[in-house]
């Protein structure tokens, strides 16, 4: 069952003589259990189409259906909802609240008004999966980072997401850390998962490849990306 | 230093919301410190100035209608006398202009010699022809009278009003009856009278003022046999002036440091936001080579660009809505604008209202560049964060899909920053009770309009009866108790200058006077008086001092000080004493009965029952008649007041929220990618502006409760009961207004970030 859908999306960036289109026409469908990277160089248009897809920004022109919410057609106060309890962000410079602990970090979305019941249970289970329980109580800065990126993810998935999208999630971690970080990415089991990137390492782990090249969405010719993923591991 | 102009005018265009705001403190800030100058300077040096213009004379002595030569003898005997001159005062004169009328005015007669009044607009009237009047300036204003003007004067007709007088030996009408002057001579020309005419009044001027004691002393002795004999010295109205404006002075400096406190401290959080922002592009240009000088300048430039034209525009506000009040006060007064005195005072407001800014830009920018360029390109933060979170604080103290999580968020990030946190509450603090000082202060001006009580006074009539009638007014339906009164003039022995109201009862006089007693006790022995706190203060008396009075009869009474008390209604140089007393020194003082009314009694009707009897009732009131234009004056100043410090409390709060949104941008969009809505934003400032405001009414309250109230009632003790201290209502109003200003900031800050994309946010870092 598709989760998040995408078709002939169309948008453009910056404003007079410096418009631009990046996204022209794009498709993309991402199903239950699914892991999709997508490639591109810088300024390919990769955060913006993840931007699109998580309903923190609309196309000029196409549709994006994410759990069955045309999100076309939703007001800013419902496409709050919508990201609420159906969509899970994990930002490349992690971005979690330095006066908060980790912990506090990861049970903030399960604070908000409207988020699903159980949020602080699900946030202790997440810091114990993810192997946290002993850093919950540090604040972001007396933390590596590799251990913000988990705290990040976790915060991610506190509110149980069908769509989890991941902006350039190891672009500020070393190999090891980065590879811990794609490691449990590819372990989330029941979700859809979307992730950008400029480097093939990174989207190797992933179930499909695509490249976004002049605007458009195109698989990833010659890349078998699941050895590239075992031999990751 | 084009490029440099340019590229920080760019750099403000882009960030135009915030330099906006910057520049709205700024202006607050200036038009407040511009407006305790103007009112500071005017009512500060305004007696000064004006007794310098008029040449206003040392002693002014008022006695009972004398031959202008016999005067002239008794003052030519006087030791240090540099000049003199005689005039006769006409009073209770009706006079008429511009549809306006008064039958009580005061005609200065005035002779040769010196005058002891400034000429402010037009000129002298002639002393060869006649038909040419000098008006008062606030008579001049009051009604409407120009140069040319026509005033009709009883028992003269119309005369031509040639110049307008300024005297600040008393305040001017409305608050003292109308003053006019006429040439003596011009008069005598018109009506034949020939010199010699009876003279009431004499201006001295000294060779040197400090041997004033000296000469009264002298003149107490030469003018033996004199009656109505009363000396006002120029020291004496200078220091009843000042008192009285010392109050309002202090109030506007105070409360414009505190705004420009608040400006500043803002200011400063704000550049330092931005500076924290821009380390990146700090870290690039030291590493190009430019200087720490260099940054810190280009930074400056910046706060100057938009420091400028706000602190102008704020100085020029101050300045133009506080000339005319301030003008129409000291008018009042009889007191001299500073004019072009001011221009001085408001180059430096406007210097300081842009130093600042500009040094609260520079300062931090002149720290960041002192970093090495690699810590800086690396995004290092200015202020090491230190301390370690609890999961309990937050991680358990919400409830799941709640506000009040998100808020505590709000307060927690608020708190991040304890010294502005603790000098936005401290700004906010001493606003919220400056505002509850001003409503007090409206209040008891309300009150010493209205309430005779405020003044001690317990009896509601007066009769001009004499003290046989007691019985017989007591016996009246409505009537609870009746006392003679008896009230006098009289002079301190030792110092001839401070003239005495004496009041005497003759039993217990707080039965119908009761003002306040600040030291001491009541009087109990028939040698024993209270005096007021002014004439205490004048004289240096408290309790156990001897009080020696000296009576027109040429018989003096000492008594022994037993208490002091506060009294409005006669400057507070007052002194009770037992009517036993008053009468064996001076059989003949003037009486009236005093009347008090039981509760719920019908005033009119005692007063028609008095009036059958012969009586002249008369009402007592509150403040005068005629104090009703300063209270007026006054209210719409402490509204002024209050109404700016009500928007710097706004201002600081808007800014406090934006400052806090403008450093939490990423957390914000953060917040708002993981679904939080336009309640959740809402609730997360709710949170920041409660952690600022809860601290900061507490601190008002109990600011204006213990320490700003109960201090300025001891000011005002001297004049009259009053208390200062802030009732619920009040409080709850103010509290109300605060939590209106709060939410007011919450929702304007709120749509500033709602209208936002989220992806915005999401840049920083």
């Amino acid at each position: 069952m598709a989760v998040v859908t995408a078709r002939g999306v169309e948008k453009s960036v910056g404003t007079g003589r410096a418009i631009r289109r990046i996204l022209e026409g794009a498709d993309l469908e991402v199903h239950e259990g699914e892991m999709v990277a997508v490639l591109g160089q810088s300024g390919s248009g990769k955060s913006t189409l993840l931007h699109l897809l998580g309903a923190l920004d609309r196309p000029d022109r196409g549709e994006i259906v994410l759990t069955g919410h045309d999100l076309g057609r939703l007001d800013p106060g419902s496409l709050a909802r919508v990201r609420l309890r159906h969509v899970g962000f994990v930002f490349q410079s992690f971005h979690l609240i330095d006066e908060l602990s980790g912990a506090e970090n990861v049970v903030l979305p399960a604070r908000l008004p409207g988020a699903p019941r159980g949020g602080a249970r699900r946030a202790n289970q997440l810091i114990e999966d993810l192997g946290l329980a002993d850093v919950s109580d540090h604040r972001p800065f007396e933390l590596s980072g590799g251990e913000q990126q988990r705290f990040a993810i976790a915060r991610a998935l506190v509110n149980d997401p069908e769509l989890v999208l991941a902006d350039e999630p190891t672009g500020n971690l070393d190999r090891e850390n980065g590879a811990a970080v794609l490691d449990l990415l590819r372990g989330l089991r029941g979700r859809a998962v979307v992730i950008v990137t400029h480097e093939p390492e990174a989207a190797a782990v992933a179930d499909r490849i695509l490249r976004l090249r002049e605007g458009r969405l195109v698989p990833e010719i010659g890349t078998d990306a699941r050895p590239a993923a075992r031999a990751l591991r | 230093m084009r490029a440099a102009l340019s590229t920080a005018t760019a750099a403000l265009r882009r960030r135009w919301r915030r330099t906006i705001l910057s520049a709205v403190g700024i202006v607050l800030a200036a038009a407040m410190l511009a407006a305790a100058l103007v009112v500071g300077e005017g009512l500060g040096g305004g007696f000064d100035r004006a007794a310098a213009a008029a040449d206003l004379p040392d002693v002014i002595v008022r006695f009972d209608p004398q031959s202008p030569g016999a005067v002239a003898k008794r003052i030519a005997a006087l030791p240090d006398v540099r000049a003199f001159s005689l005039r006769d005062e006409v009073t209770n004169v009706p006079i008429e202009a511009n549809g306006h009328s008064d039958q009580s005015a005061s005609v200065e007669i005035v002779g040769t010699g010196p005058r002891g009044y400034a000429v402010v607009a037009g000129r002298q009237m002639s002393s060869t022809r006649f038909g040419e009047v000098v008006v008062e300036r606030g008579l001049a204003q009051a009604w409407g009278i120009g140069l040319g003007s026509r005033l009709y004067v009883a028992g003269l007709g119309p005369l031509r009003v040639v110049g307008l007088a300024e005297a600040p030996d008393n305040v001017s009408y409305p608050l003292a009856v109308p003053r006019i002057y006429l040439s003596e001579s011009a008069l005598a020309a018109r009506f034949g009278v020939a010199p010699g005419t009876p003279v009431d009044q004499a201006e001295i001027w000294l060779r040197d003022p400090r041997f004033l004691d000296e000469v009264l002393v002298q003149a107490r002795t030469i003018s033996y046999g004199v009656h109505g004999l009363r000396f006002v010295t120029r020291a004496g109205a200078k220091v009843l002036l000042d008192q009285a404006a010392g109050i309002v002075i202090d109030l506007l400096v105070a409360l414009s440091l505190i705004a420009l406190a608040t400006a500043s401290v803002m200011l400063a959080a704000s550049a330092r936001a931005e500076v924290q922002r821009r380390l990146g592009s700090i870290g690039v240009r030291r590493a190009l080579g430019a200087s720490r000088g260099h940054v810190a300048g280009a930074q400056a430039l910046e706060a100057a660009l938009v420091a400028a034209p706000a602190a102008l525009l704020g100085t020029a506000a101050g300045t133009l809505s506080t000339y005319a009040p301030a003008g129409r006060l000291l008018t009042m007064l009889n007191e001299a604008p500073a004019g072009g005195g001011l221009i001085l005072p408001l180059a430096g407001c406007l210097a300081v209202s842009v130093a600042i800014p500009v040094l609260a830009a520079a300062w931090p920018a002149w720290r960041a560049a002192g970093r090495p360029p690699v810590a800086l390109l690396g995004g290092v933060e200015l202020t090491r964060r230190r301390g370690k979170g609890s999961r309990r604080a937050f991680g358990r103290g919400g409830r799941t899909g709640s506000p009040a999580g998100v808020a505590v968020l709000g307060a927690r990030l608020v708190a991040a920053r304890r010294s502005r946190l603790a000098a936005t509450a401290l700004m906010l603090g001493v606003s919220t009770a400056f505002v509850l000082l001003l409503l007090s202060l409206a209040s008891a001006l309300q009150t010493l309009e209205t309430d005779p009580g405020a003044l001690g006074e317990r009896y509601q009539l007066t009769a001009q009866l004499p003290p046989s009638s007691v019985r017989e007014v007591r016996a009246l339906p409505g009537v609870q108790a009746v006392a003679p009164r008896y009230e006098v003039q009289a002079a301190d022995s030792f110092n001839l200058g401070e003239t005495i109201d004496v009041i005497a009862y003759p039993g217990d006089h707080t039965v119908f006077e009761a003002p306040p007693l600040t030291d001491g006790r009541r009087l109990h022995a028939p040698d024993e008086a209270e005096v007021g706190a002014g004439l205490a203060d004048a004289l240096g008396l408290s309790p156990g001092s001897t009080l020696a009075l000296a009576f027109t009869s040429g018989t003096e009474l000492r008594l022994r000080v037993a208490g002091v008390v506060s009294s409005l209604d006669h400057d507070g140089r007052v002194a009770y004493i037992p009517a036993r007393a008053l009468l064996a020194a001076m059989p003949s003082a003037p009486e009236q009965l005093a009347v008090r009314l039981s509760p719920g009694a019908d005033s009119a009707l005692v007063s028609a029952r008095l009036e059958a009897l012969g009586g002249e009732p008369q009402a007592t009131g509150g403040a005068t008649d005629r104090g009703q234009a300063l209270v007026a004056v006054l209210r719409t100043l402490l509204r002024a007041v209050a109404i700016v410090d009500g928007l710097v409390c706004l201002y600081a709060l808007v800014q406090a929220c934006t400052l806090t949104t403008a450093e939490r941008r990423g957390t914000i969009a953060v917040l708002r990618a993981g679904g939080a809505g336009a309640m959740a934003v809402r609730a997360l400032l709710s949170g920041a502006v409660v952690a600022m405001v809860v601290p900061a009414a507490v601190l008002g309250v109990l600011l204006e409760l213990f320490v700003m109230g109960p201090t300025l009632s001891h000011l005002a003790a001297a004049y009259a009961s009053l208390s200062l201290v802030a009732g619920p209502g009040q409080i709850a109003g103010v509290l109300a207004g605060l939590a209106a200003a709060a939410l007011g900031a919450v929702m304007l800050v709120a749509r500033q970030i709602g209208s936002e994309p989220v992806i915005a946010g999401l840049d920083t870092p």
